[in-house]
C-alpha cells in the first residue's frame, strides 16, 4: 500500500473518532428535544459543569471556597487529597440528577404550554446561570482532568501499520490516539444501553410515549414532570461523559461549553428528533471536516475545520431541512 | 336496557364554567354519571362537548365549579392524577403513539400498574420481570377482546383509521378504568366499523361494568346506546334526560335545525 493511501485511511479513522465526540454532545440535545420539544442551549454548559464538578470531587476541592474565604476571611481550599475517580464519577452523576430535579422544579414547571421560543430563552438563561454558578463553586482556572483513560498514540498500531507500506518507502506508521479509541468505545456502549432501556423497559416506553404525544401520554397517567426529570438526568449523564472525554483531551475550561456549537451542524444533518441521526450526523461531520482539511485545506490556506461543518449544515438546510433522519415537517394548510 | 344495574353517582359535575379569555366555552354545567351507565353528551359543533371531557380528565381547569369523582371533590387536577383515580379516555383526533406498535401502545395504558423503578426494569430480574409479564398478559387479553391480534406488532401510524380508533380504545381499556371517556369514537367510520365499535362499547359496559361517557354525532347510535343524554349548545345546558325525552325536546330540535337565537 502506498503511504498516501494509508494517510487517507488515518484521516478517515481520526475523523470517525472525532465524529463520535460530536455525536455524544448532539445526543444530549436530541434526548431533551424529543421528550419536551425544547432546544436546550445549556447542553454545552452542562458538559462543562459536569466536568468541573468531577475535577472538584477528584481533587478534593471545597465548593464555593472563594466565596467563603471572601466573606469569612478564611483560607479554605481543599478538604483532603480527593476521591477515587470511580467514586467521584458516581457523585457527579448524583449531582447531575439533582440538577435535573432543580431545573424541572424551578424552571420547566413554570413554563408548561409556553411557546418553544420562550423555553429556548429560558435555557439560554439557564446556561449563563450555570456557567457563573460553576465558576463560583469550583473557580474559573483551567483544570486538567485524568480519570485513568490511557492517552497518547498507540505504538502497537504504529508498528503494525508501518509494515503495510510498500518496501522502500519511508512511512512512520499510522497515528491513533488511545483516548479517542476509548471515547469511541464508551460512546457506543452508552448509545446501546440507552437504546435497550428505551425499547425494553416500562419507563422507556413511557419516554417514547411522551416523545410521541404529550396529551395522550398524560391521559394514560404518565407524569410529564417525572419524565422531564428522568430525561434531564440522562442528558446530564451524557453531558458528563462528553465532558470527561473532551476535558481529558483539552482540559476543563470555559471553551468546553462551546462544543455545543459543534453539535448544531450535527443536529441539522441528523435531524433533531433522531438518536441514530445524531450518531451518523456526527460521523459525517467528523470524517467530512478531516478529509476536507486533508484534501482541499492545503490548496486554500487551511483552517477549514472551523467552518466546514457549518457550510455543510447550510447546504443541508437548503435541500433537506428536517435532516437525514428527522421527522418530516408537514404543515397542514 | 333497564335490566342492567345502574348504581350510585360516580361522577358529579357541579356548576362548571370555563372560559378562554373573553370566550365562554362552558356556562354553568351540572350533571351526574352513575356507576354502570352509558351517558352521552351531544350538541352541534362548538357546543363545548370536548371541553367538558377535557375538564373531567384534568386537561382544562375550569374557573368555576367542581368535580366530584368517587366521592372526592376537586377544583383542579393534573391529567395523570385523574388517570390514577380511574379515568381513561380516547381523543377526537386519534392520539396514539404513532411510532410504536399496537402492543406497545396498549402497554402504555398499563403505565399506572407498573410500580417497579427503572433500576429493576433495566436489570430485568425479580419483581420487574414478574410485573412486565403480568401486564403483558393483561394487554394480550384486551387485544383478544378487541379482535386485533393480526396487528399486534404493526406500528399504529400505518393502520387504517378504523383500526387506529380501536387500538386507542384498547389503550384506554388497558388502564382498567372506572370511567371511560370516549370523544367521538365513531367519527369518520363506515357503517360496518360503526357497528363493530357499538358492539365493543356495549360489551365493555356489560362485561367489565365500566361506566362510559361518550360524545357522538350519529344520533341513531346515541339514542340506541345511551341511558341518558346531556345536550349542550354554545356552552349552555339545553337538556338532560333519557333518549326518548331528548328526541322530542323542542329546544334540542331547534338547536340542531338552527332556529335563530
Amino acid at each position: 500500500m502506498s503511504p498516501e493511501f494509508l494517510n487517507t485511511i488515518e484521516v478517515i479513522l481520526n475523523g470517525l473518532m472525532a465524529g463520535v465526540m460530536y455525536s455524544l454532545v448532539a445526543l444530549g440535545f436530541v434526548l431533551i428535544f424529543k421528550a419536551s420539544g425544547i432546544f436546550n442551549y445549556a447542553q454545552g454548559v452542562m458538559c462543562l459543569f459536569a466536568a468541573l464538578t468531577l475535577v472538584g470531587f477528584q481533587s478534593g476541592q471545597i465548593p464555593f471556597s472563594h466565596l467563603i474565604n471572601a466573606i469569612f476571611d478564611t483560607n479554605l481550599h481543599h478538604w483532603g487529597s480527593g476521591l477515587h475517580s470511580v467514586l467521584a464519577i458516581l457523585l457527579t452523576i448524583v449531582v447531575m440528577i439533582g440538577f435535573a430535579y432543580i431545573v424541572e422544579r424551578y424552571v420547566l414547571r413554570h413554563m408548561v404550554n409556553q411557546e418553544p421560543i420562550i423555553m429556548f430563552m429560558a435555557t439560554i438563561g439557564l446556561a449563563y446561570f450555570m456557567e457563573g454558578f460553576g465558576d463560583l463553586m469550583w473557580g474559573a482556572n483551567i483544570k486538567s482532568l485524568q480519570v485513568g483513560i490511557p492517552s497518547g498514540g498507540s505504538l502497537w498500531w504504529e508498528d503494525l501499520t508501518r509494515g503495510w507500506v510498500t518496501e522502500g518507502t519511508n512511512y512512520p506508521g499510522m497515528y491513533i490516539d488511545l483516548l479517542d479509541v476509548w471515547a469511541t468505545g464508551i460512546a457506543l456502549t452508552l448509545v446501546i444501553v440507552l437504546t435497550l432501556l428505551s425499547r425494553y423497559t416500562g419507563t422507556g416506553r413511557a419516554l417514547r410515549a411522551v416523545a410521541d404525544d404529550h396529551q395522550a401520554a398524560m391521559s394514560v397517567g404518565i407524569s410529564l414532570r417525572v419524565i422531564w426529570v428522568i430525561v434531564w438526568s440522562v442528558a446530564g449523564i451524557v453531558a458528563l461523559v462528553a465532558g470527561i472525554m473532551w476535558g481529558s483531551k483539552s482540559g476543563v475550561q470555559f471553551s468546553l461549553s462551546l462544543i455545543a456549537l459543534k453539535a448544531l451542524p450535527v443536529l441539522i444533518l441528523g435531524g433533531f428528533t433522531s438518536i441514530p441521526g445524531a450518531i451518523i450526523g456526527g460521523l459525517i461531520i467528523g470524517v467530512g471536516e478531516k478529509l476536507f482539511e486533508f484534501a482541499i485545506g492545503p490548496l486554500i490556506g487551511g483552517a477549514t475545520e472551523n467552518w466546514f461543518a457549518y457550510v455543510l449544515a447550510l447546504i443541508f438546510l437548503m435541500f433537506r431541512p428536517q435532516g437525514l433522519f428527522g421527522d418530516r415537517i408537514i404543515e397542514r394548510v | 336496557m333497564s335490566e342492567r344495574d345502574i348504581g350510585d353517582v360516580l361522577l358529579q359535575v357541579d356548576s362548571i364554567s370555563l372560559s378562554f379569555g373573553m370566550m365562554k366555552v362552558l356556562d354553568n354545567i351540572s350533571f351526574d354519571v352513575c356507576e354502570g351507565e352509558i351517558r352521552s353528551i351531544i350538541g352541534p359543533n362548538g357546543a363545548g362537548k370536548s371541553s367538558m371531557l377535557n375538564v373531567i380528565n384534568g386537561f382544562y381547569h375550569p374557573q368555576e365549579g367542581s368535580i366530584t369523582f368517587k366521592g372526592e371533590t376537586r377544583k383542579q387536577m393534573a391529567p395523570h392524577r385523574a388517570a390514577s383515580q380511574g379515568i381513561a379516555r380516547t381523543f377526537q383526533n386519534i392520539a396514539l403513539f404513532k411510532g410504536m406498535t399496537t402492543l406497545d401502545n396498549i402497554m402504555t395504558g398499563r403505565n399506572l400498574k407498573m410500580k417497579t423503578n427503572l433500576f429493576w426494569q433495566a436489570l430485568h430480574i425479580g419483581p420487574a420481570r414478574q410485573e412486565e409479564l403480568e401486564n403483558r398478559e393483561a394487554a394480550e387479553k384486551i387485544i383478544d377482546f378487541l379482535e386485533i391480534q393480526a396487528i399486534r406488532k404493526k406500528p399504529v401510524g400505518k393502520l387504517p383509521y378504523g383500526m387506529q380508533k380501536r387500538v386507542e380504545l384498547g389503550r384506554a381499556l388497558a388502564a382498567e378504568p372506572d370511567l371511560l371517556l370516549l370523544d367521538e369514537p365513531m367519527a369518520g367510520m363506515n357503517t360496518e366499523e360503526k357497528e363493530d365499535m357499538c358492539r365493543f362499547i356495549l360489551d365493555v359496559n356489560s362485561e367489565f361494568g365500566t361506566t362510559i361517557t361518550l360524545i357522538e354525532h350519529d344520533m341513531g347510535v346515541v339514542m340506541d346506546l345511551s341511558d341518558r343524554v346531556l345536550v349542550l349548545d354554545y356552552g349552555k345546558q339545553l337538556s338532560d334526560d333519557v333518549p326518548d325525552k331528548v328526541r322530542n325536546n323542542q329546544d334540542v330540535i331547534d338547536a340542531y335545525l338552527g332556529v335563530p337565537h
